[in-house]
């Protein structure tokens, strides 16, 4: 299938995404009002009316671009891979607000927090989860919702129930790459994976955590194997970017480690390692028909509904600037 | 055996013509398909979309010339009658008509693409106009050079 139209299209779609240069000057803004005035000229406005529920228009402009896109991608699993982890995330929401009525906390459910984002209907999913009646749901979500169930009945442990999640989704992520045959999707889904181990790898460092009880905070399928991520925990962090320097992630921390920063905050950690996932796609901006462009497409804007959603918070919240445009990602 | 000459000569005006002519169709295609994408975008591209891609249209025009080239040669054009062709003179025309035929097939094919890249390069950038139509006409010299050299090979057979 020809990607030629849709990456020419794209092209055209990337000069709506907001540069670097507006989210500064929307940083700069004196208030709510002159940021809401400053939105006026793109495509937010039709979301925003007030200055209330801020992530729901972002989460409509983000929905309306999924929906645009579907339109023209010849291979909607392009566009999946990017929503499921809204599924997943949708699927604890669900999960735990059920653990907590179970638990005898009749104000447990927190629909508010479901995202539109996935590919699941939400009510849809909300009426299977309770209902349980799981036989239509896809991405393995079948089975292992049930095994949910038992892992929550036998420990009554979150974080046990969220890592069975999430290994699931990381899963389901891939095999809907390898069912496309794009190298370069399946590529970026592994160092996805990569991206989460190592997030997870700085999380438990910090806690001093114990390496030995590591691996099953670890997803597999990237490209370095869950128990190599588990020995880093062994090693100071000064050294994980030489360890890992024969891999593509190991850039990342050399550049934190270059700049001084290998201590950085867990937000500086995540927003390089959102940015290094834009990066991996990035060769196929140098082509005119790579169907990868589609997926680039897809996390700029999500980086700049990222950006937005920083800028409005702190603006809105009256937060520290300065603290917010250090958060804000490398845009367009 | 009498009119093997006169078939080899056609058939290379026939190649010339139809794989040129392919090349041609498949590049404005792709060219195309890039067009389609910018313009749903922005309709005031339609201007700099068309000239670029009519460019890989030429090969066919190069094509067809030379298949006019040879048709006149064998006396087809006119009504005066065909001219007696022996297997050689047969063989050198349709020699000639290789060069065209095979460069302008493959060459259309990538002045497609590389029509479709500056398309989308001035998707993003207007300005950059000029130079987006320099990028696909350094793939149109090589066709030149094979319509040049068929019409020099051309030249030099003897028939009649």
């Amino acid at each position: 299938m020809s990607y030629v139209y849709t990456v020419a299209r794209l092209r055209g779609m990337e000069n709506h995404i907001l540069d670097t240069a507006f989210f500064a000057r929307l940083m700069d803004s004196s208030g709510i009002d002159d940021a809401l005035k400053a939105l006026g000229e793109t495509s937010y406005s039709q979301w925003i009316s007030g200055n209330e529920n801020f992530d729901k228009a972002i989460d409509s402009e983000m929905l309306a671009t999924c929906k645009e896109l579907e339109s023209f991608v010849p291979d909607k699993e392009l566009i999946d891979i990017f929503r499921i982890p809204y599924d997943f995330h949708n699927v604890k929401v669900l999960l735990k607000g059920l653990f907590k009525v179970r638990g005898g906390e009749a104000e447990g459910r927190r629909y508010d927090l479901l995202s539109r984002l996935g590919t699941i209907d939400t009510e849809e999913l909300k009426t299977a989860i309770e209902t349980e009646e799981y036989g239509f749901l896809p991405y393995g979500l079948t089975d292992l919702i049930p095994q949910c169930w038992q892992l929550w009945d036998s420990s009554k442990n979150p974080q046990a129930v969220e890592l069975l999640i999430d290994h699931a989704m990381f899963r389901a992520m891939l095999n809907v790459a390898e069912g496309l045959k794009m190298p370069a999707v399946i590529h970026w889904v592994k160092s996805r994976i990569d991206a989460e181990n190592l997030r997870s790898a700085v999380r438990l460092a910090r806690i001093k955590y114990d390496s030995a009880k590591a691996l099953p905070f670890f997803h597999e399928g990237g490209t370095i194997r869950p128990d190599d991520m588990a020995r880093l925990l062994n090693e100071p962090q000064e050294t994980w970017s030489r360890l890992l320097s024969h891999t593509d992630i190991g850039a990342v921390l050399g550049a934190l480690q270059d700049s001084g920063d290998i201590k950085a905050s867990l937000s500086d950690v995540s927003k390089s390692l959102d940015d290094y996932l834009i990066r991996v796609l990035e060769n196929a901006k140098y082509s005119m028909d790579a169907p990868e462009n589609v997926l680039l497409y897809l996390l700029t804007k999500e980086a700049e509904t990222r950006n937005m959603r920083v800028a409005l918070v702190c603006i809105s919240g009256g937060l520290d600037r300065e603290f917010g445009r250090r958060l804000l990602s490398n845009g367009r | 055996m009498e009119h093997l000459g006169l078939s080899l000569a056609l058939f290379g005006a026939a190649l010339a013509a139809a794989l040129a002519g392919i090349g041609s169709a498949i590049g404005i295609g792709v060219a195309g398909g890039a067009a389609a994408g910018v313009m749903t975008e922005d309709p005031n591209k339609f201007g700099s979309c068309l000239i670029l891609q009519a460019l890989p249209g030429t090969q066919g025009i190069y094509g067809l010339l030379i298949a006019f080239f040879v048709l006149n040669k064998l006396g087809l054009l006119g009504g005066a009658g065909a001219v007696a062709l022996t297997w050689n003179q047969g063989l050198q025309i349709l020699a000639s008509c290789l060069p065209i035929a095979v460069v302008g097939w493959y060459s259309a094919i990538w002045q497609g693409k590389t029509s479709a890249a500056s398309i989308q390069m001035i998707g993003k950038k207007p300005e950059a106009m000029g130079k987006a139509i320099i990028l696909p006409a350094m793939v149109e010299t090589y066709a030149v050079l094979a319509l040049l050299t068929s019409i020099l090979m051309l030249m030099g057979v003897q028939v009649g």
